[in-house]
C-alpha cells in the first residue's frame, strides 16, 4: 500500500511548534491524534526530528562554523564535549592550537557592542587577503563578545600559520573597525 | 471538543476491522500491513515525548502490541477512530517508559565513568555532509538561530533571550531559515 494523502494536513509552522513545545497543551493534542493518524504529516515531521538530530550530530563533532552565545556554549560543555577556548581583547594576540582529543573550537572576540546594530566578521590571513567574511552576525551587546566555534577538521588540517579577525560596526553605508585579532596557530604538538 | 486536523485513515480502519472481524491472531497480513503503517507515526511520538531513539522503538513495540492485541479481542470500541485509541494508549505507555528511562539515567550517572561521555548518534537518515553545506549557505542569523534552536530543540523564548531578540523576529529568522535549509537539502522537494 502507499502513504496515505493527507485532507487537513498541520502547518508546517505548526509542526515545529509542536516539536520545541511551544504550543498550548489542546492544539498540541489535536496534533498529536492527527499525526497518529497520518502518514504524510508524519513524515514531514519525522523529516524535521532528523533535522534536529543532524544539526546536533554536526555539532557535537565540530563540524558547525557558526556565531553563538555563551550559553549556547555552556550547553554543549554540559554534553560532554571537550572544548577549547580562546579569549581575545580588541587589538590582541594568543598563540594557539587544537589537541587530538578537542571537540569543539571556541573563540571569543571581546569588543565594544552597546548601541551598535549590526556587526560583521572578517576573517583573513596574515597578509590580510580576506578568506571570509561573516555579515550582520548576531549577538547580545550586553555580553560584550562574538563567540564563534570553528570546523574542528579545518583547524586541524592547519599548518602553522597566522589568522586575522576583524570586527566592523556596519550602519548603512559606514564601516567603523571595533578590533582587530590575531591568532598564531601551531598544530599540536603533545604536551 | 472539534479537533481542527481531524482525520481517520479509511485504510487504518478497514484493516484494523478486517482484524476485529477475523478470528483472533488469524489475519497475520492485515495485522504486518497495520504495524507497518503505525509504527514510523508512533515512533515519532516517542521521539517528541522521549527524546531518545531507543525509548522510541520501545514505545512502538509495546503500543502496537497492545493494540493488535486490544483489536484481536474486540475491544476496541471505534475501530474506525483508531487513531484516538492509539493516541491514549501513546499516551499511557510513555508515563511508563519516562520512569524506565529516568531510572536508567540515573544508573547511567552512577557509573557515568564507564560510558562514553557522547550519547550515541541515532542512525543517520540524512547526508550530514549535505547539511553541513546547506547550513553554510544561510545567512549568519539564520544558520545561528536553527544551530541554537535544534541542537537541544530549544523554543523561541530561550533563543530570543540568548541573542537579545524578540521571539517573533526569533521564530521569523527560524521559519526563513527552515524553508532554505530543508529546500537545500532536499533538492527543492520540500516546498
Amino acid at each position: 500500500m502507499s502513504r496515505s494523502r493527507c485532507g487537513a494536513p498541520v502547518e508546517f509552522p505548526t509542526l515545529v511548534g509542536y516539536w520545541l513545545d511551544e504550543l498550548d497543551e489542546a492544539r498540541a493534542g489535536e496534533v498529536e491524534e492527527h499525526l497518529l493518524g497520518c502518514d504524510e504529516c508524519t513524515a514531514t515531521a519525522q523529516s524535521l526530528a532528523d533535522l534536529s538530530a543532524g544539526i546536533r550530530s554536526l555539532v557535537d563533532r565540530g563540524a558547525v562554523q557558526a556565531v553563538v552565545t555563551d550559553s549556547f556554549v555552556k550547553r554543549i560543555a554540559k554534553r560532554g564535549l571537550r572544548l577549547r577556548e580562546y579569549t581575545v581583547p580588541p587589538g590582541g594576540s594568543v598563540n594557539c592550537t587544537f589537541a587530538p582529543d578537542d571537540d569543539v573550537l571556541v573563540t571569543r572576540l571581546e569588543a565594544p557592542l552597546d548601541g551598535i546594530g549590526h556587526v560583521d566578521l572578517l576573517v583573513s590571513d596574515a597578509s590580510g587577503r580576506e578568506q571570509h567574511r561573516f555579515r550582520d552576525v548576531p549577538f547580545d551587546a550586553a555580553a560584550r563578545e562574538i563567540v564563534l566555534t570553528s570546523r574542528s577538521p579545518d583547524i586541524r588540517a592547519l599548518p602553522a600559520s597566522t589568522l586575522l579577525m576583524r570586527l566592523i560596526a556596519v550602519e548603512g553605508e559606514s564601516e567603523r573597525i571595533l578590533g582587530d585579532y590575531t591568532f598564531h596557530h601551531r598544530p599540536w604538538e603533545g604536551r | 471538543m472539534n479537533n481542527r486536523y481531524e482525520q481517520s485513515d479509511p485504510e487504518d480502519a478497514a484493516l484494523a476491522q478486517r482484524i476485529a472481524a477475523a478470528r483472533p491472531g488469524s489475519d497475520a497480513e492485515a495485522e504486518a500491513e497495520l504495524y507497518r503503517r503505525l509504527a514510523p507515526r508512533v515512533r515519532f511520538y516517542g521521539l517528541k515525548h522521549l527524546r531518545d531513539e531507543q525509548a522510541a522503538r520501545d514505545l512502538v513495540q509495546q503500543v502496537l502490541m497492545m493494540t493488535l492485541e486490544r483489536l484481536r479481542a474486540g475491544k476496541v470500541r471505534e475501530p474506525e477512530r483508531l487513531a484516538s485509541f492509539v493516541f491514549g494508549m501513546c499516551r499511557m505507555v510513555v508515563l511508563d517508559l519516562r520512569r524506565t528511562y529516568a531510572r536508567r539515567e540515573r544508573l547511567l550517572e552512577t557509573y557515568a565513568g564507564d560510558v562514553s561521555a557522547a550519547d550515541p548518534a541515532s542512525s543517520p537518515r540524512l547526508d550530514h555532509g549535505r547539511l553541513m553545506q546547506c547550513l553554510d549557505g544561510l545567512g549568519e542569523r539564520e544558520r545561528t538561530v536553527l544551530i541554537m534552536t535544534f541542537y537541544d530543540d530549544r523554543g523561541s523564548s530561550d533563543v530570543a533571550r540568548a541573542l537579545a531578540l524578540s521571539e517573533a523576529n526569533v521564530r521569523v529568522i527560524r521559519h526563513r531559515g527552515l524553508q532554505r535549509l530543508r529546500d537545500c537539502v532536499t533538492g527543492g522537494m520540500a516546498s
